[in-house]
């Protein structure tokens, strides 16, 4: 159960500190840029990397269990199609459930590599990390989030959530509870003294992050290398590990057809927007889209982090 | 007459009081360092004396710079590259020497020492030449080149020759002393950069409202915890493994 002190620091942190500091000031450089273009700049890398690491769903939650990959599907369109029902029926429920579960996943895959058991404490810190980051991030850019309120009329039920004051709240009390909760389990010997510093400023780099650069392009930059490129390579040691694969190849051939099929899915979704079937913004079908991958990822991710760790943890990791 | 108005620190200026402070700091850490040279084991005296050059060499250029800005009001920039490029170079040699006796070839510490050169070569020119225009592109992308050849050395720290190195020494003290030594590569060097953002029309003053007298603030606090911090790592290291064999040989 305690963590293991021979690392503290994973590639993916590396990677991420690396890239802030060549990015951040390229991009403060550049001035404005608008959401629409920080889009075309993120979605490459988010349908790249980010799509993909949900891909294997399927694979992650069958392992060895005798259930069918045909059932598995059906399962899991059965909680898609739910949370779209949530969101047409109730839009603000879906978007706390989704922003909740979010950030739980979020904090999961940030600390899960520490621990073999998850005990509540660590349970809390996954969630109160996660809300940390995601107030942060709304509140560092509160009024990118009104424009984008104001642009699109879906989104104007969604505004009182997203008042300033709250804002800060949530992310003031966050903050210090995720503080709090980090400094126990080091007191409590599960995370060690310079896993606890490696932590404090891994968050404090992705609030500067998100301070620092526009909304969807600080944000994309702690999901693509934190978040995604992690999982993916915790995917692939896992599927080695189970010799379901052996190269880099077989993981690619692996998760394509449903990193594909979800991509095909969103432009459907755009093609029926742009023929008028469906009478919503892109923004709020994709922030559907968007919700209905994570909500089945979320609990297959936390059935796959019950897994030992000589099952999903990269070698350097150990 | 004219010695005393030099050496007059107005109250108010912090950084002619770190450009004090971190003067005599390093003047009394390299003194620390030659003296102890004589209670560790042969085989880590060159370790303490690269630390003793480190902040004596320092010393010497905050000298001349506490000086120079209390009478020009300006960031001594050439100096402080000199000092650097000096410093910067024996703080690699640092990583070097511990790693050497768990098999640490020559080629590592040129490796080190390029990156370093080139970190400290960009950054010189993206600040030397910085046009007072208010355009900001020479200095991002200078910036931005010499944060390359930081990576380089984080890279190597972290997870590559030098990580694996301390890895294999199969010494538990050198192990904790590179990951120290790693951490002031990725914590205190990190400061530096904060520094070169605060120049006249650096970016980190219109995010902040900060002013361009800031860099060198950072800079001297960033130079007394990474080349006094440096040292005492290496003298803790050091100090502990001669115990430890006293006390094997006892």
């Amino acid at each position: 159960m305690v963590a293991r002190g021979l690392f503290f620091m994973t590639k993916a942190i590396f990677f991420f500190i690396s890239s802030l500091l060549l990015l951040v000031p390229l991009f403060s450089f550049t001035g404005d840029i608008s959401t629409s273009d920080q889009l075309l700049l993120t979605a490459p890398f988010i349908l790249l990397f980010g799509i993909p690491h949900g891909a294997i769903d399927n694979v992650l939650y069958l392992r060895s269990r005798n259930i069918k990959n045909g059932h598995f599907i059906a399962i899991y369109l059965v909680f898609v199609a739910a949370n779209v029902a949530i969101w047409l029926i109730f839009p603000i429920v879906a978007y706390t459930i989704f922003l909740l579960l979010s950030a739980y996943h979020f904090g999961q895959s940030q600390f899960t590599h520490y621990f073999e058991q998850q005990p509540l404490s660590l349970k809390s810190l996954y969630l109160f990390w996660g809300v940390t980051i995601l107030s942060g991030l709304l509140y560092f850019n509160i009024s990118e989030v009104h424009i984008v309120m104001l642009q699109y009329e879906e989104f104007a039920s969604f505004s009182p959530l997203h008042k300033e004051p709250y804002m800060l709240f949530l992310f003031v009390i966050s903050t210090a509870i995720t503080a709090s909760l980090i400094v126990y389990l080091t007191a409590k010997k599960y995370l060690s003294t310079e896993n606890m510093l490696m932590e404090f400023l891994v968050i404090s780099l992705i609030l500067i992050c998100f301070y620092l650069l526009p909304f969807l392009i600080g944000f994309s930059i702690y999901f693509i290398i934190l978040h995604s490129l992690k999982v993916l390579k915790e995917e692939y040691h896992f599927l080695v590990a189970e010799k379901q694969i052996g190269s880099i190849f077989k993981f690619v051939q692996l998760i394509s057809p449903f990193t594909l099929f979800s991509v095909g899915g969103i432009l459907v979704l755009f093609g029926l927007i742009y023929l008028e079937f469906i009478p919503f913004s892109y923004g709020y079908c994709l922030l559907i889209a968007i919700s209905s991958i994570t909500l089945p990822h979320v609990f297959v991710m936390n059935d796959f982090y019950k897994l030992p760790f000589n099952k999903r943890k990269a070698p350097e990791q150990v | 007459m004219d010695l005393l108005s030099v050496l007059t620190i107005p109250k108010d200026d912090p950084i002619a009081f770190t450009f004090f402070t971190g003067y005599m700091a390093m003047l009394a850490a390299s003194i620390f360092f030659f003296f102890e040279r004589s209670r560790v084991d042969d085989k880590w005296k060159l370790s303490l004396l690269v630390s003793a050059l480190i902040t004596f060499i320092a010393a010497v250029h905050y000298y001349y710079m506490r000086d120079y800005y209390l009478v020009t009001g300006e960031n001594p920039t050439a100096l402080r590259y000199i000092d650097w490029t000096l410093t910067v170079p024996l703080m690699c040699v640092e990583f070097y020497l511990l790693t050497k006796a768990a098999g640490a070839k020559i080629g590592l510490l040129w490796k080190l020492i390029a990156a370093s050169v080139w970190m400290l070569v960009a950054g010189y020119i993206g600040e030397a030449f910085n046009p007072a225009n208010g355009d900001s592109s020479h200095s991002v992308l200078w910036g931005v080149l010499s944060t390359v050849g930081y990576i380089y050395i984080l890279y190597t720290a972290w997870f590559g020759e030098v990580a694996k190195l301390a890895a294999a020494s199969n010494n538990e003290v050198v192990k904790k002393g590179v990951r120290t030594l790693a951490w002031f590569v990725l914590v205190g060097w990190a400061i530096y950069p904060i520094g070169y953002m605060c120049m006249p029309d650096g970016w980190l003053n219109s995010a902040f409202g900060w002013g361009s007298e800031n860099v060198d603030l950072f800079y001297n606090i960033a130079d007394a915890i990474n080349k006094i911090g440096f040292g005492l790592v290496v003298y803790s290291i050091a100090i502990t493994v001669t115990e430890q064999n006293k006390a094997k040989t006892a």
